[in-house]
This record gives C-alpha cells, sequence and structure tokens, in this order.
C-alpha cells in the first residue's frame, strides 16, 4: 500500500517553537548550494524560534535569519513534539 | 609526513621567492569564528592594511613572532563558510588559497579557525582546505562557549582524526596562544591524513580537469584536484579582477562537463555537499559529546527579548536614539576643539609668513580645506565605537533582521541597513562598509542610495540656515529640533524612495534571499573596539584627507584666480571676478527659479567638493560684505543680503529650499571617488550625480515655487 507523502510546508509557515526537518530546497542553485554549505540542506533538523516576514531558526546550535524569500524557499516537514 | 621542500621554513633559504623570506601564513576561517581576535592577539600593533589590488577587499597583514624569534607574516584572510564563492570577499580567499592571485603569493601554511561550539559547519570549510595539501593547523577556537553550551569537544581526538595539529584556544582570553605559536614554529608539519572520495559519477570528471589544470595551468596535482572539485560543481562562481583566467583547454572541459550534467539533470553539486559532510559527521562521531537535555541558553534567552516583535523594536529604538545622541552631542567639544585649533594653526601660519599666493593656498586652501574634514573625525569615531561595540556585542546582526522587514519593502534586505546606518555620519566609510553585501545588485543600489541620508557634513549647512531661517530668541529650540528632524527624515525618505525605484526599474530582480547568522551575544572587547575604531578612523583620514586636500587646492584655485586688476580689491569683489564667481553668473538662471542668486551659486560650486564648505564661502562672501562690523554674525550678514531690486536673498522660503537642495544633492567629491573605487567605473558616480543634483533642483523648484505661490 503506497505510503501518503509527507506534508511539506515552506519553513515560514513552521510555528514557533515547532521543529522541522528540511526535506527541499526550491531556490536558486546559488541558494540552495550556500544553504547546504551552512549544513541546512537536506535532512537538517531545524527548531523556528520566531518570526513570520523574517524567520529565526536554530539549525545545529547556531541560530539564522531568512527573509521571507529564503524562508519560503526551504519546504520543511513538522516534527511532532515527542520526535524532536 | 615531511612538510614538502618547497615551502619556506624559518631560517632556511627559498629560492623561489628571494631568500630567508618571512613565511607565510594564511589565516581562515567561517565569519564569526573569533579569526580576528586570534589574528590581533598574535600580531597585536603590527599590522597594514590595504587592499588587493584591482578589488575591494580589504588586505589584512600582520608580523608575529615564531618561538625562535623569527619573523612570520600572517594574512587575516576574509571569513567564508566555503571555497564557492559567493561575493567579491569569498572570491579573495579562494583565489589565494590557491594560488590564482599573481598579487599575493600562495600562503605556505594555513591556519584553520573554527569555532568548538558550532564544529561540523566549521569543519566544511576546512575540508575543503585540506584537499589543497597544503601544511594546515587548526585553532579549535570559542572552546569556552563549547563548554558553555555542555559540549565537550575533544582537540586530541580530533587532531587522530585530521592529522594536522589542532590546538584549542579562547582568542578572546588569550588562551592556547603561546601553544598554537609552538606549532607555527615547528619547522615541519604533518599534511593531512585526511582522505575522502568523491562520489564515483563525478571521478572522471575530477580527473581529467585535474589533469588540465596540471598540465594547462601549471597547477600542483593536490591543487588541481581541490580547484577540479570547486570548479565542477560551482559554476555561478565569482571572478574578481587580478584572478588568473583558466587556458582555453581546461575551459572548454569544463564547458563539457557541465553540459553532459545539465543533460542529465543530475545536482552534483548537492551531491558533494552531502558527502563532504558525511565525511564531517563520521570525523566528528567521537570528537564531540553533546549534552542529553539543554535549555535554553543565554543567548536565547537575550534574543527572546532583543528580537521580540515590540521589545525588539523598543530596544533598538532606544540603540539608535543613544547613537544620535552620542553622534551630535559627545562630538560637539571635540569639535570644537579641532576648529578652534585649525583656525589657530591658520592665523599662526599667516601671521609667520610673508603675504602671498603660497600663504593664501596653505592656509585658505590646504589648512581650511583639510581642517574641514578632520574636524568630523570625533563623529566618525563615535560612529565606529558604536558600530564596533555592536559587532562586538553580537547585536549588529540582530540589527539587520528586525530592520529586514522595511527594507525589504522596498526590496532591499537587512544587510544594507549596517551601511545605511554610517551613512548618518558620512556616506565614506557607509559606502565602503557595502562590500559585505553579497549581491552585486543590492550594493549597487545601496552605494547609490546612502548618500542621501543626511550626512555630518550637512550639519553646519542645516544649523546656518535654521539661524537665518528662525532667530533664536523668538523660537523654540524644539522648533529648530523639529526642522532638523525633518531634514533627517527627508533624507531618509529620500533613500527609501529611491532604493524602491532603482530596485523596480535600473536594478529590476526578483527579492534576494538573505541568510544570516546570528552569533552568540558576547560582552563587549573594549580593546578590539578600540583598535577598530582608530584603524577606520585612520582610513577615513587617509582616504578622505587626501582626496579633499587636492580638491581644496583646485577650489582655491578657482576662487583666486583671474586675480582682480585692483589688487585692494576688496574680497567679494576677488571672488566675483575668479573663476568660481564666474561660473556662479553662469549658473544663475538655473538657479534662479529656486531662489537662489550667483552668490548663493559659488557657495554651491565651492561646496561641491565638501558640503560644510558652504558656510566658509558665505563667510567669504556676505562676512566681508558686511566688514564695517567685524563681529556681525554670518546669520545676520546673511539676513542683510538682498536682490539687486532690494528683496531680501535669504528668506524663511529661501533658507528652507537651500536645506532641501542640500538634502538631496551629491555636493561631496570624496564620496564621488570613493563610489568610483568600489564600482571600479566613473558610470555609477556621475549617475549619481545626475540623478541626486537633479532630484534636488526639482524638489527645490516645487517647493520654492509653491511657497511663492502661495505667497511666502
Amino acid at each position: 500500500m503506497p505510503t501518503s507523502p509527507i506534508p511539506l510546508s515552506p519553513l515560514c509557515q513552521l510555528p514557533a517553537g515547532s521543529t522541522g526537518r528540511v526535506c527541499e530546497l526550491t531556490g536558486d542553485d546559488s541558494f540552495c548550494q550556500r544553504v547546504r554549505e551552512m549544513g541546512f540542506g537536506e535532512a537538517a533538523l531545524v527548531t523556528k524560534i520566531s518570526g513570520s516576514s523574517t524567520s529565526l531558526c536554530l539549525v545545529n546550535g547556531t541560530r539564522i535569519a531568512l527573509n521571507h524569500r529564503a524562508a519560503m524557499s526551504i519546504l520543511v516537514e513538522q516534527l511532532p513534539a515527542s520526535a524532536r | 609526513m615531511k612538510l614538502s621542500a618547497h615551502i619556506a621554513l624559518p631560517g632556511r633559504k627559498r629560492t623561489a621567492s628571494g631568500p630567508d623570506r618571512a613565511p607565510v601564513y594564511a589565516m581562515v576561517g567561517n565569519p564569526n569564528c573569533g579569526k580576528t581576535t586570534l589574528f590581533n592577539a598574535l600580531t597585536g600593533l603590527r599590522q597594514k592594511v590595504g587592499n588587493y589590488p584591482g578589488v575591494t577587499v580589504e588586505k589584512k597583514i600582520g608580523i608575529t613572532y615564531s618561538q625562535h624569534g623569527r619573523p612570520i607574516q600572517l594574512v587575516d584572510l576574509p571569513g567564508a563558510y566555503s571555497l564557492a564563492a559567493r561575493s567579491p570577499d569569498e572570491a579573495v580567499l579562494r583565489d589565494v588559497l590557491l594560488g590564482r592571485r599573481e598579487d599575493t603569493p600562495q600562503p605556505d601554511r594555513i591556519i584553520c579557525v573554527v569555532d568548538a561550539a558550532n564544529l561540523e559547519r566549521n569543519l566544511y570549510l576546512v575540508h575543503q582546505i585540506l584537499d589543497l595539501g597544503r601544511p594546515v593547523i587548526v585553532a579549535l577556537n570559542m572552546m569556552d562557549m563549547a563548554a558553555a553550551a555542555g559540549m565537550k569537544v575533544d582537540a586530541a581526538e580530533l587532531e587522530g582524526e585530521l592529522g594536522v595539529p589542532v590546538i584549542a584556544c579562547e582568542a578572546v582570553h588569550g588562551r592556547g596562544l603561546v601553544e598554537l605559536k609552538l606549532a607555527m614554529s615547528r619547522l615541519e608539519l604533518p599534511l593531512a591524513r585526511h582522505r575522502w572520495d568523491v562520489p564515483v559519477p563525478i571521478a572522471p570528471a575530477v580527473a581529467e580537469i585535474q589533469a588540465s589544470l596540471t598540465d594547462n595551468d601549471a597547477r600542483s596535482p593536490l591543487i588541481a584536484r581541490a580547484e577540479a572539485l570547486l570548479l565542477l560543481t560551482d559554476f555561478d562562481t565569482v571572478r574578481v579582477a587580478g584572478s588568473k583566467p583558466l587556458s582555453s583547454r581546461t575551459h572548454d572541459l569544463l564547458g563539457q562537463w557541465r553540459q553532459r550534467w545539465v543533460a542529465e539533470g543530475t545536482d552534483w553539486s548537492a551531491v558533494l555537499i552531502r558527502s563532504r559532510y558525511d565525511a564531517i559527521g563520521r570525523l566528528c562521531r567521537d570528537v564531540i559529546r553533546r549534552p542529553r537535555e539543554s535549555g535554553p541558553s543565554r543567548s536565547d534567552r537575550i534574543d527572546a527579548v532583543l528580537c521580540h516583535s515590540v521589545w525588539g523594536w523598543a530596544f533598538f529604538a532606544v540603540i539608535m536614539g543613544a547613537l544620535f545622541f552620542s553622534i551630535f552631542s559627545l562630538a560637539e567639544s571635540p569639535m570644537n576643539f579641532i576648529d578652534e585649533h585649525v583656525a589657530a594653526f591658520g592665523t599662526w601660519v599667516k601671521g609667520t609668513m610673508p603675504p602671498g599666493d603660497l600663504r593664501d593656498l596653505l592656509t585658505d586652501g590646504v589648512i581650511s580645506g583639510v581642517g574641514g574634514i578632520v574636524i568630523f573625525l570625533p563623529q566618525i569615531l563615535i560612529l565606529f565605537f558604536f558600530v564596533g561595540l555592536l559587532e562586538s556585542t553580537g547585536y549588529m546582526a540582530r540589527a539587520a533582521f528586525i530592520m529586514d522587514r522595511p527594507m525589504s519593502k522596498v526590496g532591499l534586505n537587512g544587510r544594507s541597513f549596517i551601511p545605511l546606518l554610517g551613512a548618518y555620519a558620512c556616506a565614506i566609510p557607509a559606502i565602503m562598509a557595502t562590500r559585505t553585501i553579497e549581491n552585486a545588485r543590492d550594493r549597487l543600489v545601496t552605494i547609490l542610495v546612502a548618500p542621501l541620508m543626511s550626512c555630518s557634513a550637512r550639519l553646519p549647512v542645516y544649523l546656518l540656515m535654521i539661524a537665518t531661517l528662525l532667530p533664536g530668541d523668538v523660537v523654540p529650540a524644539t522648533t529648530k529640533a523639529g526642522l532638523m528632524l525633518a531634514m533627517y527624515a527627508l533624507g531618509t525618505g529620500g533613500v527609501f524612495f529611491f532604493a524602491w525605484l532603482f530596485k523596480r526599474t535600473l536594478f529590476k530582480s526578483p527579492q534576494q534571499h538573505m541568510i544570516m547568522e546570528l552569533p552568540p551575544y558576547q560582552p563587549p572587547r573594549l580593546k578590539e573596539i578600540l583598535r577598530h575604531m582608530f584603524e577606520r578612523g585612520w582610513l577615513f583620514l587617509k582616504n578622505a584627507g587626501t582626496i579633499i586636500l587636492g580638491i581644496s587646492i583646485v577650489l582655491w584655485f578657482l576662487t583666486t584666480y583671474p586675480k582682480h586688476p585692483d589688487p585692494d580689491a576688496t574680497a567679494t569683489a576677488q571672488i566675483a571676478q575668479s573663476f568660481a564667481g564666474q561660473a556662479g553668473h553662469l549658473i544663475e538662471p538655473v538657479i534662479k527659479p529656486l531662489g537662489f542668486d550667483w552668490r548663493i551659486g559659488i557657495g554651491l560650486i565651492t561646496s561641491f567638493a565638501a558640503r560644510e564648505v558652504f558656510v566658509s564661502s558665505m563667510g567669504v562672501i556676505f562676512g566681508v560684505e558686511g566688514a564695517d562690523n567685524d563681529t556681525t554674525p554670518l546669520r545676520d550678514a546673511l539676513r542683510g543680503a538682498h536682490w539687486p531690486d532690494g528683496a531680501a536673498l535669504f528668506t524663511p522660503l529661501v533658507c528652507l529650499t537651500l536645506m532641501v537642495f542640500y538634502v538631496f544633492a551629491m555636493q561631496c567629491m570624496s564620496t564621488v571617488a570613493v563610489v568610483q573605487r568600489e564600482t571600479n567605473s566613473w558610470r555609477w558616480p556621475l549617475f549619481q550625480i545626475a540623478y541626486m543634483t537633479g532630484t534636488a533642483w526639482l524638489v527645490c523648484f516645487a517647493f520654492y515655487q509653491a511657497g511663492r505661490a502661495l505667497g511666502y
């Protein structure tokens, strides 16, 4: 039986305080490369601290600020609180 | 592994670039890893700041000494996350390490500074650098921050994994420096044991490009392999002036492989980054021990307030208020001090030298011109003290984060805020600060609009006009302050309007991605802030002072020649006769619709060198006219000035129009010169003069004519 696709949402829509796993990067090549090189690539865990237009996140212990366009280009799967 | 023979060692003769050359160490690392603090700790005051030829990237070189007392040259390369360059700064880092720059020798050894609290990400750059096969020392910095986060980082284990010396240190507290110097003093350094295999499908491409780089571009095999990896996976790489171009053979091969991969549709860049991170993950398995549960850190708790949607803005407003208060009130006494001493020096020279053109050139040209710039030094130093304080504590990145939203409304992002903030003091350091903006279009837009911010050179003009417009004994100080604030608001509004306009017309591009690391909060390091402050202050004096000196001499010539036929002619008559006076008459038809006469025209022309020159020009032109009474303040002289038909020249409307003119007009030669240097072209500074001065004329025309129509 085929599994249902994981619902993905842009990082800017991840509620503050919740954690997600980066599943897909949709920006241009240069942006994707930079994001991956900063350890923010596919499979990275990201915790949203605050923000809706400009997002503040925690990735691998580093606080990263992303503008709305950047946060829109990072698609994440929200993890349940128990899985963090 | 022994250090290869081509590397210069302390005390060993080197044949390639001269005997006994001090070995060159390059310091590299991610932004915010404490690299500059470590560089300062190692070199002290033995530093030289310059530029890489052809690019506006700062070249910082210092001298330190080995344990045996032999000099070591240390190059502080720009911070970067990767050798895949996205900005001119990063391109210089890459080119220096790969030996692509003809103006800079390839470093003999590389010190990789890494943040122990964020090891995996910092090791990404180290991993790329180890590919180069050069002798590397890893400085495991910020061990205290890692410990504060509950992490245990095992330097010995990391050294075992990498095979290169790993020195644990805390640059801020001076810990680990002796050990680092000992490692730097070693005659032989082991080469990395690190081995990692590139993903199989791209191995043939790497091998082919590597062979071509070795055969056709004279690269050593290991450097060629590292460069091949970069070239194949970093298609949009930034190139800067001064880089050696690739041979046509390598260039063609690269094109063929790229085409093939584009056709296949595989993202090899992503695969490569992932495989590097996998290798780093395996490497760090036994190096880092993390706490099982960790609550919010101190920085998290501070950020909860300072990045809050309400409290964050309130704190930001307080900081900005304190900044403005300091720039405009604390700087007053030292500025008066400089002003008085420059004037006293001018008087002394006047009294000492026999009258003549040489004396006038020195006093009216050189001393008053250069003095006019030096007077702003206290404000510049205070601005840089604040900038240093905000950067050193980690708040500057938060300010950019907070300002991202308003900046995004006009198509820029938070990164442009920091240079624009600096432009309130002076556009020159502000334009230099745009170098950190990655996107070339955003950087250019920021450079183009920055001079619209009301800099401190406009203050004397505003103050004179407000004094002329509003008599001190009648009008309360708050009205004057309100008028001043209105001029600042008008300039800031101009910045946002033109940024918005340029981003929608000339530099049309979708909003750029902004991704920025917010460093952990740290207590301010006063020594470093003061060093930064004086370094920037000196650069300001050097950049602006030399240009102003030249322009002052030219202006002096223009106001002095041709000489009036009557040797006893008044200064006013002489100025009217001079080239500047003739130019004032020439432009009068253009400026008359704004309510300005030829005498104001001279002020506009002379103040093209620097805005504050307007005040001294008015002093010469009108002060001398009312020479019956030398003590008459300039403002009274201005109030007494008339048109030939007897109508008052400096009406309130004209004063306001002049202020508005100075808000918008590009009246600063130093800024023009800096924009030319930063953009490597005359096109943009000329465009800037045209759009700013054109706007000034149009706005003033509308303002003055509307005022007249309303009966003012």
